[in-house]
């Protein structure tokens, strides 16, 4: 065992978490604000007052409607997902395992699932396999532990030794301890209100566009402007939402990797789950359609294409480096493993040298 | 006034005092629940084990001594279990558990070294299926012992440190849990590794 120390990290990613969701919900305040500020001013224009003396109770009132109407559709979206895991696996289009499988692969991805959930003390989440996912991926969702569910790739599954398994588990059991997906199912609902706000803009400028202008032209201007208003505020909201979101994830992505090995006390199971991706041709690529909306949720970064402020995932030679200090991938052999050694090696565990 | 401020100062005291019972209770329950947790995966390894030899059996038939060493210790670390269920204090039956669990743990890395010179048995699907639950249970049993651990280790902590410990003695709390260690430990932790492929 290296001497990775989980709990320090643990510490330093909460506070960093913690700053993060602050930035979020200031920055929601900002946008109420400022949305209540343009009502004020559009309408005090309109009805002819000088500028710079609007109605202080006007703009408090704009910003508590935009507020209430951002958070408002954000709940509305969190009640109607339900907060239950497995109806989000499903929607992901994977299948459950149940106990009564006989495929040997599943039946030790049951138990691990098992294992580690005894090891985070938490009750057993329902657990799935996304069928015909070549790439090395896995998932957790569900607002608590008792609604839970985790899920892994075809691909994890036939690639992965029993340690390696243990260790991606371990990192979806730790997001489910920590409440990640209830986090980020929160942040999803506030970026979704924040559409929203672009989308009552939008309306409002197609509706000067397409229906018949009535003679009442001093409503014209007031309308374009809030418009115009809701477009460029709600644009710089989900802007900024993903950007703070994504960097959320990061956080606690880290977190997850450092409570997962609190759970298995084996850094180099998660470690090498992570070179095998990093090796691997498919890699933890998903070509499910549903994935670029959900690609918060996996173990790795699905779709790729994103670095930077954007990336969900951070990159993952510093994930296995958080690990183990000294990882090097020119000459590391796992990372270099192709993806037929990694079937067979698995292969030959689970169902032994002549299976 | 001064009646107030009284007053104030002794609801903040019983408020504190409140708090860190329940804080004391929570411990306290987490540990109870862990080593509860500890004794259910004991039951599933010792369940196990005689279909395990039952299925042996007809291939083995040269180890019928380790077989039986098998089943005694099985029964031996069986009984010790029935025995202490839920006796979390004591700390002197907990560590005969652990001896007894030891020792099963040692003649079952016999068998299984043994097994390696019968190729049919190897092949053997059944076997296979046994081996990934056997594996599964020790590692079971290894988890729940370390969360059995982490969570006494909680408690101790609370139980032992200011200001905690003067609400642990005031109200009867426990004396420090014992944590668990199994001689074994070594070869449950890397019970994977032991898989005979």
């Amino acid at each position: 065992m290296t001497s990775f120390n989980f709990r320090a990290q643990q510490e330093r990613t909460r506070r960093h978490t913690a700053m993060l969701v602050l930035f979020f919900v200031a920055m929601v305040a900002a946008i109420s604000l400022a949305l209540g500020l343009l009502l004020a001013i559009v309408v005090g224009y309109d009805e002819g007052a000088d500028l710079l003396a609007i109605d202080p109770s006007l703009i408090i009132g704009g910003a508590v409607f935009a507020a209430v109407m951002i958070f408002g559709v954000a709940l509305v979206r969190l009640i109607s997902f339900g907060g239950d895991g497995a109806r989000v696996a499903q929607a992901l289009g994977a299948e459950e395992v149940t106990v009564d499988t006989q495929n040997p692969y599943k039946q030790r991805y049951l138990n691990v699932v098992d294992e580690m959930a005894i090891a985070a003390g938490l009750p057993r989440p329902r657990a799935f396999v996304i069928k015909h996912e070549k790439g090395i991926n896995a998932f957790a969702a569900g607002s608590s532990p008792e609604r839970a569910a985790v899920g892994v790739t075809h691909g994890a599954l036939a690639k992965l030794n029993r340690q390696e398994l243990a260790g991606v588990v371990a990192h979806e059991m730790a997001h489910i301890a920590n409440y990640d997906t209830r986090l980020n199912m929160r942040l999803m609902g506030m970026v979704f209100g924040l559409v929203v706000l672009y989308t009552l803009g939008r309306g409002i400028l197609r509706s000067f566009i397409f229906i018949p202008r009535r003679r009442d032209n001093r409503s014209v201007p007031v309308a374009l402007a809030i418009g115009l208003g809701l477009i460029a505020l709600g644009l710089l909201g989900v802007l900024g939402g993903r950007i703070l979101q994504s960097a959320i994830s990061r956080k606690r992505e880290y977190l997850a990797d450092a409570t997962g090995v609190q759970f298995t006390r084996n850094p180099s199971g998660l470690a090498n789950a992570l070179k095998k991706i990093g090796g691997g041709t498919a890699g933890s690529h998903m070509d499910n359609s549903h994935t670029e909306e959900a690609r918060h949720m996996f173990f790795a970064s699905a779709t790729g294409s994103l670095a930077g402020m954007f990336a969900t995932h951070p990159p993952l030679i510093e994930r296995i480096r958080a690990l183990e200090p000294h990882f090097d991938p020119a000459t590391d052999p796992i990372w270099n493993e192709d993806d037929k050694t990694m079937l067979r090696e698995s292969r030959r565990e689970v169902a032994g040298p002549w299976g | 006034m001064e009646l107030v401020i009284i007053l104030v100062v002794l609801a903040i005291l019983v408020g504190i005092v409140v708090v860190l019972y329940n804080r004391l209770v929570r411990l306290r329950n987490a540990v109870v629940n862990a080593f509860a947790q500890i004794d259910v995966q004991l039951k599933r390894r010792h369940d196990l084990i005689p279909r395990l030899v039952e299925s042996v059996k007809g291939y083995m038939k040269h180890e019928r001594e380790t077989l039986e060493a098998v089943v005694k210790a099985r029964n031996n670390a069986e009984q010790i279990r029935e025995q202490i269920a839920g006796a979390i204090g004591d700390s002197q039956a907990i560590a005969q558990l652990g001896q007894a669990e030891g020792a099963l743990g040692n003649i079952l890395g016999r068998l299984f070294a043994l097994s390696e010179s019968y190729p049919d048995l190897k092949a053997d699907q059944n076997f296979r299926q046994f081996q990934e639950e056997l594996t599964s249970t020790e590692n079971r049993v290894a988890y729940a012992r370390q969360s059995y651990n982490d969570s006494a280790m909680n408690y101790n902590n609370a139980a032992q440190s200011i200001p905690t410990n003067f609400v642990a003695a005031a109200f009867g709390f426990e004396p420090p849990v014992a944590m668990l260690e199994f001689e074994d430990r070594e070869e449950i932790q890397h019970a994977p590794d032991v898989s005979f492929t």
